[in-house]
């Protein structure tokens, strides 16, 4: 059957990935390709942490009641072409 | 994971280390006494405990809390405290600390720490609390003095009063933030040296400094700054009536860099050090 | 004679629902009024939910812009109260809120992209798990891959939108070209959330490597998921994904303690 012989053929390459590290290697540069970003690259910022990580002291700076802002974004989504429903 | 065993903490400065600081820490591993982190960033599990763990194969590490709500009216959290057990049990911490305050009221979760009337009642109410955290730990709980921006008409004690009798009643240890007790003098018009005289000693488990901001004439806890000199001051009062402990430096905004940390703990380490020269 | 619970509630109150303070809160004191005091205390609850959802929506806030993020975050904090000791839980419901967000009603991608950053953040805090065990898998013959069940780590997670938010995310990461291009109408994108160590990765997967990653989460034998696609999609390269999953860190073993 076609669809058995997929699985054989896929399930295979995952075990010669597992044996052979140069096939393994060869896939790690292809997977270069896949930008991956975390602790490990980001440094200063932890992943999700940083920021939001439990503390024990007070806020220092004021959080200014915002109803008053002009509620426009005003960020990167500037940058992205055919941002809004409305053209500009 | 075989960990090197420390029950109790060095008496020496230690830093509170924040993820600003992990990834040099693990690379670089300097001379640091101890650190502490807060319990729940680590809750989950996951990359943060990872990280922890890793640390903790270099450094003994101390564990506080912020989010158990010791006098919160409401029934402990008990999803929260076996969190901290299970966390206690891989990271083999040297203390386990926690804040004498509240945080939730009628439903209601306020992610900071408050203060409450010290009367009786509410004595009785903590000590019961501590009891149960104390016995699902397996081990002492240190109760931290608060930073506090209101009072309540009614109490019928201080806070130092308040903490001296907890530990009787209880068997926890005291973490003393000597900023905190700054912090309360200036807000509250507290007396340093009857607090300081209130402690029992023997309890006294650990200190913390850092530096505050203030607004509108309100001292606010911020650990934005470094310590400043009315706060070594004081410190070096405490050192000198209570005698040298395990003391940290905390620093959770505006995060300096590392060596700024180490500094600051230096000069702690230096006033440890030098104990006998200050006058009582 | 008031109980705690009952000045526990009204000091709850005064922060949180900026009620009168309750006469058994000292009025007084040497160097500020009570005003300025309960102020710090109502902006330290809102502050630390902020930099909560800060922390867990870094690309949604460089997105909108600081400002536009505070009134968002400020409208979320109003409707959703903290229920939970522990921040992190704090923020879940972000892109459902944001999709009846009417300020933000023109950005139509935001409430795909703030889905995709929870993933991450839930991702990060995942269990751990063991790599799958290529040598136990080695003794299975292979007529019977089809009734195989393979096991996805906990912090896997497909996020679908319609918007090319895993590029958007990219964008926005540390150390990304701040000069991007994005075309929103690219067409869709099946965002694939994973971990490998303590790194948080966001990839994407074709439509059909996505159909199947679902099947096999929902509990699916490989066989049967892999015929589902099939059916559908022709052309399903399993073993290209079955070897990206693997160097994912995605693919765990079935026996994980449970």
């Amino acid at each position: 059957m076609n669809n058995r012989h997929l699985l054989s053929a896929a399930i295979s390459s995952l075990l010669a990935l597992g044996l052979t590290t140069s096939t393994a290697s060869a896939a790690d540069k292809k997977m270069d390709m896949e930008k991956c970003f975390g602790v490990a690259k980001a440094g200063k910022n932890d992943c999700s942490s940083s920021k939001s990580a439990h503390s024990c002291a007070g806020q220092g700076t004021k959080n200014n009641d915002p109803a008053d802002f002009v509620a426009v974004p005003k960020g990167t989504c500037e940058k992205l072409a055919n941002g809004t429903l409305e053209s500009k | 994971m075989i960990l090197p065993a420390t029950d109790t903490l060095p008496c020496t400065a230690g830093i509170g280390l924040r993820a600003t600081h992990y990834r040099e820490v693990l690379e670089s591993l300097p001379r640091l006494g101890w650190v502490e982190v807060h319990n729940e960033n680590f809750f989950g599990g996951g990359a943060p405990l990872n990280t922890l763990l890793k640390v903790r194969e270099h450094y003994p590490v101390s564990l506080h809390g912020v989010g158990m709500g010791l006098a919160s009216s409401a029934p402990l959290d008990s999803a929260h405290l076996s969190a901290l057990q299970r966390l206690c049990a891989v990271v083999q911490p040297a203390a386990v600390s926690e804040h004498l305050c509240w945080n939730t009221a009628s439903g209601m979760v306020i992610n900071d720490l408050l203060p409450f009337p010290y009367t009786h009642q509410a004595l009785s109410h903590v000590a019961n609390r501590v009891d149960q955290v104390q016995e699902k730990l397996g081990r002492q709980l240190l109760v931290e003095n608060l930073s506090s921006y209101l009072s309540f008409a009614h109490s019928e004690m201080t806070e130092g009063e308040f903490l001296a009798e907890l530990t009787s009643r209880s068997g926890c240890g005291i973490l003393f933030d000597v900023e905190n007790l700054y912090v309360n003098v200036r807000n509250l018009g507290v007396d340093a040296m009857a607090f300081i005289k209130a402690m029992p000693a023997e309890a006294v488990k650990e200190y913390h400094l850092a530096g505050y901001s203030i607004r509108e004439g309100c001292l606010v806890d911020t650990h934005d700054h470094p310590v400043y000199p009315e706060v070594w001051q004081l410190y070096e009062q405490v050192l000198s009536h209570l005698g040298a402990r395990p003391t940290l430096i905390e620093w959770d905004a505006d995060i300096p860099e590392l060596t700024v940390l180490m500094g600051e703990a230096a000069k702690a380490q230096q006033r440890m050090e030098h104990i006998h020269g200050y006058a009582e | 004679m008031a109980t705690l619970n009952d000045e526990l509630a009204d000091f709850a109150r005064a922060i949180v629902l900026r009620t009168a303070l309750s006469p058994q809160i000292n009025l007084s004191y040497p160097n500020y009024s009570a005003e300025v005091a309960i102020e710090v205390y109502r902006n330290n609850y809102r502050g630390n939910l902020h930099d909560t959802l800060a922390g867990a929506y870094p690309v949604v806030e460089q997105l909108v812009g600081n400002d536009f993020f505070r009134l968002l975050t400020h409208k979320y904090i109003e409707q959703q109260l903290s229920a939970n000791a522990n921040l992190h839980h704090y923020g879940a419901e972000m892109a459902s809120f944001i999709a009846t967000f009417e300020p933000a009603r023109e950005l139509i991608y935001l409430s795909d992209v703030a889905a995709l950053e929870w993933a991450c953040h839930c991702a990060y805090f995942a269990e751990d798990a063991d790599s799958i065990d290529l040598a136990r898998l080695a003794q299975i013959p292979p007529e019977q891959y089809e009734n195989l069940h393979l096991y996805l780590h906990p912090a896997c997670q497909l996020i679908p939108s319609k918007y090319p938010i895993a590029d958007i995310w990219h964008a926005h990461q540390p150390g990304a070209d701040s000069e991007f291009h994005i075309d929103l109408h690219k067409g869709s994108c099946n965002a694939l959330v994973s971990r490998k160590e303590n790194v948080v990765c966001v990839s994407e997967l074709p439509v059909a490597a996505a159909e199947w990653l679902l099947s096999i989460q929902a509990g699916i034998a490989l066989g049967a998921a892999t015929d589902a696609v099939l059916e559908s999609h022709p052309d399903f390269d399993l073993q290209s994904l079955l070897i990206k999953l693997l160097h994912l860190g995605m693919l765990v073993d079935g026996d994980r303690g449970e």
